[in-house]
């Protein structure tokens, strides 16, 4: 078990930037989620940890050691790939002990390790196979096997769930949950599916082209994004965003219209600094803050174009003008159905304000 | 029969009837051949003509210790050769990969009589550049056509040269075929390159490499060109005779078809038969 420090690491090819000064502390035991959109640079960043990439600027340390130099094999660290990359032609169980073995570690502990896997993995049974005689789900919970065999200081997890079907995900999910759990270990695990990282993280580091984009624990990416990139990634089904142009500020307070929703529009509070009157900006909102008609600082009325009613809640989508979609969650909507017209309130509370960069204003 | 499959038949009955009579017949022509005196004319059923004569006859008995000798020594040396090849070529340190996966296999293309002039030119005892290159390093000059031994390494040299790429392209086939991650994860096991290359390259490229051994195997067999161009009919006195050159020369310079289409059976036997024990030597164990 270690603390894995990043400060200021980059990635070049040539002149093109893969990573950009990435700077992260991850503490001991902590699980770490590296989330974003396909190339935003996460599986590179976790390859540059295991060592399988070499790193052009920074420093990268596991535990008291810069590791920057050090050979992969030499890191302490075991990673699980997206393809499993399990032995093809060795069983399970020879996949398992294939490292210790090759690395003359005692007979009777390598067996011993593999058997204590094989019960933490509930694989016992498929030892004798071979990997092509294994299901996604199976040979998946064996490539995790042959990564604790090995006892890392640090597990790293390459979108280990992207090639399974969505119930085994689920179930590979709670598993990998409870493991860390059991094994105490600090994990880093990629992957572009913010539920994966909503579920599974302790931080989430959410990347965008190279760039880390914030660094936080989930529902404080959920409640405070720090720009509208975030907000929009992170939470299922999105974040409304709301075009708007600012034509009041007082320094306390100010008034925004909304373009493209009938020029509703509405006062928030906002102080510094204050955006110039004729500012483009954006308002979003999370699909289950709207209120009630009356309850907020802004009443919008919306045709509902879809109501997807999925039993405990219902999510109605209102594409009114400008090719805007609005998507509400409503847990009180049964009934409502297609071409239905609905008034709902935008609330102060829940409302964030992004300028034109995507910055957070509010 | 339904005038659809009528029509099928009517399209492919040229084709079969030229394979019937240039493929099937001479099959069966040249087996029927094999159990006849053809020494005497009219030709007269005898088995024992040629059967029996094959199984006395210290020539075909030389003709097979050559062969053998020559399979023995050069498939081997040559798998492993291609083999070593293939890995240098997928090393991504090299440069002019193209280059090079061309030059491997260029041997392949060029004719054979091209190669067989050029290569006794450069093993030609007295100014050939192989005997030159020996000296120039305190070897004595070998007379490579006149002494039965170093006329025999020549020709495993010779096939070697000119088959070696070929088999290389395959086996880099098949390496290509090997995922990369595999060997990412063999690193993080800290398993060495070496034993990366014991443990994981060579037994998934068994099936590969046991391909290119048993198309080896049928092409040693069958040896015929370098015999008879490089070391002049199987010189000296038929120090490098092989099956396929001894099949020759009965059917085509003595005209005894009995006994060449015996021989011919008899090599088709025996590489059926030795690659049939490669592949259950290199069977997957269950």
């Amino acid at each position: 078990m270690a603390e894995l420090s990043l400060k200021n690491v980059g990635k070049r090819f040539g002149s093109y930037e893969i990573i950009r000064n990435a700077s992260l502390e991850v503490a001991d035991g902590e699980f770490v989620v590296f989330v974003g959109p396909s190339g935003c640079g996460k599986s590179t960043l976790l390859r540059m940890i295991a060592g399988l990439e070499p790193i052009t600027d920074g420093e990268i340390s596991i535990g008291d050691t810069v590791v920057n130099n050090v050979e992969p094999a030499d890191r302490g660290i075991a990673m699980v790939f997206q393809s499993y990359a399990l032995y093809p032609h060795m069983t399970v169980e020879e996949n398992l002990a294939f490292g210790l073995r090759m690395t003359g570690n005692p007979k009777a502990d390598t067996e011993r390790r593999v058997q204590r896997v094989a019960d933490i993995l509930q694989i016992k049974e498929l030892m004798k196979r071979r990997p092509k005689q294994l299901s996604g789900g199976q040979r998946q919970r064996v490539a995790i096997g042959r990564a604790i065999v090995r006892e890392p200081r640090v597990f790293l997890f390459d979108e280990p769930l992207s090639n399974l079907d969505a119930e085994l995900r689920v179930q590979m999910r709670v598993e990998i949950s409870r493991l860390h759990k059991e094994l105490g270990t600090t994990m880093i695990y990629v992957t572009h599916d913010q539920t994966e990282a909503m579920t599974l993280a302790n931080k989430i580091v959410v990347l965008r082209s190279g760039n880390i984009e914030q660094i936080g624990a989930p529902l404080d990416l959920y409640d405070n994004p720090a720009n509208q990139f975030v907000a929009g990634f992170v939470g299922s089904p999105k974040m409304n965003f709301m075009s708007a142009e600012i034509v009041a500020a007082d320094g306390e307070n100010v008034t925004l219209t909304l373009v493209n929703q009938g020029n509703v529009q509405l006062t928030l509070p906002l102080k510094n600094p204050p955006p110039s009157i004729g500012d483009k900006v954006t308002l979003g909102v999370r699909p289950e803050h709207f209120a009630k008609a009356g309850e907020g600082i802004a009443d919008l009325t919306i045709k509902v174009d879809v109501a997807e009613h999925l039993g405990n809640t219902s999510y109605i989508y209102a594409n009114v003008a400008g090719g805007e979609q609005l998507i509400i969650e409503r847990e009180e909507s049964r009934n409502e159905n297609i071409r239905d017209t609905l008034t709902i309130a935008i609330k102060s509370s829940h409302a964030l304000l992004f300028d034109s960069d995507g910055n957070r204003l509010r | 029969m339904q005038l659809r499959n009528r029509a099928a038949y009517g399209f492919l009955a040229p084709y079969l009837l030229i394979f019937a009579a240039f493929w099937i017949w001479p099959i069966i022509s040249s087996f029927m051949m094999s159990f006849q005196n053809t020494r005497i004319n009219p030709w007269v059923f005898s088995p024992g003509a040629n059967w029996g004569r094959l199984f006395t006859d210290p020539a075909f008995y030389n003709a097979l210790k050559n062969t053998m000798i020559i399979l023995v020594i050069q498939v081997p040396v040559m798998i492993t050769l291609a083999t070593v090849m293939a890995v240098l070529l997928n090393s991504p340190l090299l440069k002019a990969r193209g280059l090079f996966r061309f030059a491997f296999f260029a041997p392949v293309v060029v004719g054979e009589v091209a190669y067989a002039a050029v290569f006794r030119l450069m093993f030609n005892l007295d100014f050939g550049i192989i005997n030159k290159l020996l000296n120039s390093v305190g070897i004595a000059s070998i007379s490579w056509f006149s002494d039965a031994s170093a006329a025999m390494a020549l020709l495993i040299i010779a096939v070697t040269w000119r088959w070696a790429g070929y088999n290389t392209i395959i086996i880099l086939a098949g390496l290509q075929s090997i995922p990369g991650d595999v060997y990412e994860a063999a690193t993080l096991d800290r398993v060495s390159k070496l034993r990366q290359f014991i443990y994981i390259t060579l037994p998934l490229l068994k099936p590969i490499i046991l391909f290119c051994v048993v198309l080896s195997i049928i092409g040693s067999m069958q040896l015929f060109t370098e015999p008879m161009l490089i070391t002049n009919r199987g010189g000296p006195g038929g120090g490098t005779e092989t099956l396929g050159l001894f099949l020759y020369r009965q059917g085509f310079t003595s005209l005894n078809f009995g006994y060449a289409s015996a021989i011919a059976y008899t090599m088709a036997a025996l590489a059926i038969l030795i690659s049939l024990l490669n592949l259950w030597v290199g069977r997957d164990a269950k």
